[in-house]
């Protein structure tokens, strides 16, 4: 008896979670499709906010520079952060497990610290430019630790003997890299991949700081349109593509295998 | 053997340099690079105009600590809003966890990635969705007005309350994740031993789930304290600019008024705060809470 109502009020309690964190997502998909242009009120159903997007040349814009900074981002990330996991696992080195905690520090330290000293450091002492190569430099720092995170994870399942196997059958190191070690550490590349494009392509803290003026990417474009209240509905629009980006994203690494993984 | 011992090691030290290279000078040249110069900055004199001077003082952190009581207060808001997040997030957040993880069956799966799908989109996009509904005007006011619940619109939003709600609201995904992690990685042997010599599931949950799931709970802390501790968004955006939290000086102080020595000054605070923070988490969670938070 006793059990049962604990079980209850476990039930409840997650309900209550699940339609906390999915409920304002929904009610705002939903009004997406509002006629209304103040989006409190329902009206009728419209595709007109979508069309709209694709007529909003500074919202196509903003688009494509989140996707051309997200595509270059994940590329170099993907490779330095997968590198450094294999490095990490594979070799017991001096300072492995500094440069772990190092690793560490972008995904814990709160955003706005480490992306205001990134502005300082930029326009103070190296003089990198602000606008794309402040901020695909900045987005590398904060996403590469994940590629080396999901990668360490994933180390962990591989069978590592038949890197040893292809070297004593005679493979020089760069054969064994291009035919037994890529090919292994494939999916957590790709994992990797799929986590940090939705990353970069989502973030607003640090593209905030270092982005300048003009480099106005999706995410700091829907910033400007929230604060000066401009069209709610076409927000609407807009917010149900970042919505549904990660859901693609994770939908790949997630289902084809149908075995549960550990993201984040 | 022996020849390919000393093989092994020759491999070994001619991969370190490309695997984890890249990373270790990507990480020195922009992680500890800015935080070594923000640190000095923070020492600096400033003129009358915000410019920073060549000049030792420690002016900066007088100011802050003793120049009017709003920036200490913002401080002390943000532990205060942080901690009332973190434990509203464990409340709400291990029961979820612990129930996709025994009650989830096959469908396991797919009630992770309902909470994990939130976690990974847009944060502005997350705050919108949550202040266009209980806003005013808003979507949930609006319904109440019309079914006659309420006879005025309730306004929360620019409160203490709606900041903190805001907070537990974007933060609580990354609670669930590590302590379900934990939860699967309970061996269930345990638990059965457990019944076998009488506890009673009451009991047995507090004696063994809970301990065991304790570096999931800490984890799940640092994921949820510490971005809480330096959210600036969320006051921005649901505080309305009334409630300000530390992340809030550091944007307004660099950003606005392009005082870079100020601004520093409170980055360093706040660094400093969060670094014990995570070393108290990591020593009261084990080592655990580390693996559990990546």
């Amino acid at each position: 008896m006793k059990v049962l109502t604990a079980r209850k009020i476990n039930t409840l309690l997650t309900v209550a979670g699940y339609l906390f964190i999915w409920g304002p997502i929904v009610v705002l998909g939903i009004f997406s499709f509002n006629a209304s242009a103040y989006g409190v009120k329902w009206e009728s159903l419209t595709l007109k906010w979508y069309i709209d997007l694709f007529h909003t040349p500074a919202i196509m814009k903003a688009v494509t520079r989140s996707l051309l900074i997200a595509s270059v981002t994940t590329l170099f990330a993907t490779v330095i952060g997968t590198l450094a996991g294999y490095g990490l696992y594979k070799y017991k080195f001096a300072g492995r497990r500094v440069l772990r905690m190092s690793a560490l520090l972008p995904i814990t330290v709160p955003y706005v610290i480490m992306a205001g000293a990134l502005l300082v450091y930029f326009t103070r002492i190296v003089h990198i430019p602000l606008g794309y190569p402040a901020i695909i430099i900045a987005h590398i720092s904060f996403s590469a630790p994940l590629a080396v995170f999901v990668t360490l994870g994933r180390m962990q399942r591989i069978n590592w003997s038949l890197e040893e196997a292809s070297v004593d059958l005679g493979a020089n190191i760069f054969t064994t890299w291009r035919k037994v070690t890529i090919p292994l550490l494939l999916p957590a590349i790709f994992a990797s991949a799929v986590l940090i494009f939705p990353w970069s392509f989502n973030d607003f803290t640090v593209t905030y700081f270092v982005a300048g003026v003009g480099t106005t990417t999706l995410p700091l474009y829907l910033f400007s349109m929230l604060e000066y209240s401009l069209k709610p509905v076409l927000i609407n629009a807009i917010s149900l593509i970042f919505i549904i980006m990660p859901i693609l994203c994770i939908l790949i690494i997630y289902f084809p295998k149908g075995k549960k993984k550990r993201i984040t | 053997m022996a020849t390919s011992k000393i093989g092994a090691k020759i491999r070994a030290n001619l991969h370190l340099l490309p695997t984890v290279g890249p990373i270790s000078i990507w990480i020195f040249l922009f992680v500890f690079a800015p935080v070594v110069v923000i640190v000095f900055i923070s020492f600096l004199a400033t003129d009358l105009s915000g410019g920073i001077l060549p000049k030792f003082s420690i002016e900066n952190y007088r100011f802050l600590f003793f120049g009017g009581s709003e920036y200490a207060r913002a401080v002390l808001r943000s532990i205060l809003y942080a901690f009332v997040t973190n434990m509203a997030c464990l409340f709400v957040g291990f029961p979820m966890a612990y129930w996709i993880s025994k009650y989830g069956g096959r469908f396991k799966a797919l009630f992770l990635f309902l909470v994990i799908v939130p976690s990974w989109s847009c944060y502005i996009v997350r705050i919108y969705a949550l202040k266009q509904l209980v806003g005013y005007p808003g979507i949930l006011n609006d319904f109440l007005l019309h079914v006659g619940l309420i006879s005025s619109p309730i306004n929360i939003l620019y409160t203490p309350a709606a900041v903190v709600l805001g907070l537990i609201y974007i933060w609580l995904p990354f609670m669930v994740l590590p302590i379900y992690a934990s939860l699967e990685g309970i061996n269930p042997a345990l638990l059965e031993a457990s019944l076998d010599l009488g506890a009673t599931p009451r009991w047995q949950f507090f004696t063994v789930t809970l301990p065991l799931t304790k570096g999931g709970i800490f984890g799940g802390t640092i994921l949820t304290f510490i971005p809480a501790l330096g959210d600036w968004l969320v006051p921005l955006l649901i505080g309305g600019n009334r409630v300000w939290m530390a992340g809030n000086l550091i944007e307004h102080f660099l950003v606005v008024r392009g005082k870079i020595a100020m601004a520093s000054s409170m980055a360093v605070i706040l660094t400093a705060t969060v670094v014990l923070l995570i070393y108290v988490f990591m020593k009261l969670g084990g080592e655990e809470s580390m693996e559990r938070i990546v």
